[in-house]
């Protein structure tokens, strides 16, 4: 670790918010520009101030790690493509009178409220560009969810609906799209 | 030079930080910063995110060791990253002699 008390303060903030190894990286080059600026000034104090500066503050490195993170990316893709499926399950509900379908009405409404929290997850974790870590696991959550919400649609929608075939024939696709494009995008952002 | 003038260009300098061999994050800002006589100075914290990102594109490849008593990781070139350097590289060229040849040779006309 860096000497210094403003250094080690700093890594502390950015260890409470990034992954471990990110951290590890970032301490060995807080320590060289910490080095660096002592030789420069002399002062441990102006230099630990200087390294900041030229490091820039917590904030700014975490915002940084937050904006290339893969799972940003995949909480902005399925935000993004959420209106379609909506609009394409919402046809296919429609169209095959899902209030029809033989489900007990609690099995519905733990549906929708599953739904509506793992969209709030994920618009959660796109809003928050600062806290790296517990985002992090907020999109897998989200993403996860997703999958099993949308096989249990494709699997009832299947079994039950009676309307017209298109808009199950449009809607069974786009959902196994994103399910495939959220499995490919798991191992990178359980890795990040 | 403020960061926002380098979109798009970022990627290209930090793979030319790395031509002449493997270096460390803070290492890559400082060859940045002495190449272009200090114009180009980052946020050093900034550096390591966009690492890792040309990492998981496979343009640079990481590597851990310890330095006196710290765990350093350190970044070479890949294959891949050569190309795309000199992709970069020729793109830039066209781009910059295209803007000299109409910034100075051409006389704009008055608004007025």
């Amino acid at each position: 670790m860096a000497g210094h008390e403003l250094i080690a303060a700093q890594l502390a903030i950015l260890a409470a918010r990034l992954p471990a190894e990110a951290v590890e990286e970032l301490a060995d080059g807080l320590h060289e520009a910490y080095a660096d600026q002592l030789r420069r000034h002399g002062d441990p104090d102006v230099a630990a101030r200087a390294t900041i500066a030229e490091f820039g503050d917590a904030d700014t490195i975490t915002a940084a790690f937050v904006r290339v993170s893969p799972w940003r990316r995949t909480a902005l893709m399925l935000l993004a493509t959420g209106p379609i499926m909506a609009a394409l399950w919402a046809a296919t509900l429609i169209t095959g009178q899902a209030w029809a379908w033989p489900l007990p009405t609690p099995v519905k409404v733990l549906y929708g409220v599953a739904l509506l929290t793992v969209v709030g997850l994920l618009l959660a974790a796109a809003l928050r560009p600062r806290v790296h870590r517990r985002t992090r696991l907020t999109v897998i959550a989200g993403a996860l969810g997703l999958i099993l919400l949308d096989g249990l649609m494709m699997t009832t929608a299947l079994h039950f609906s009676t309307g017209p075939v298109w808009p199950l024939a449009a809607a069974v696709p786009a959902s196994l799209i994103r399910l495939l494009a959220v499995v490919r995008a798991l191992p990178p952002m359980l890795a990040a | 030079m403020r960061a926002e003038a380098l979109k798009g260009h970022l990627d290209g300098l930090l793979l030319a930080a790395l031509e002449d061999g493997p270096r460390h994050g803070y290492a890559v800002k400082e060859a940045l910063r002495e190449a272009t006589e200090g114009r180009i100075d980052l946020p050093t914290g900034t550096i390591y995110p966009a690492l890792h990102r040309l990492e998981r594109a496979g343009l640079i490849a990481g590597d851990w060791s310890v330095v006196g008593g710290r765990r350093r990781r350190t970044y070479e070139l890949t294959a891949a990253g050569r190309t795309v350097l000199s992709r970069e590289r020729t793109g830039w060229q066209e781009f910059a002699t295209a803007i000299t040849a109409a910034l100075g040779t051409r006389s704009w006309p008055a608004t007025s």
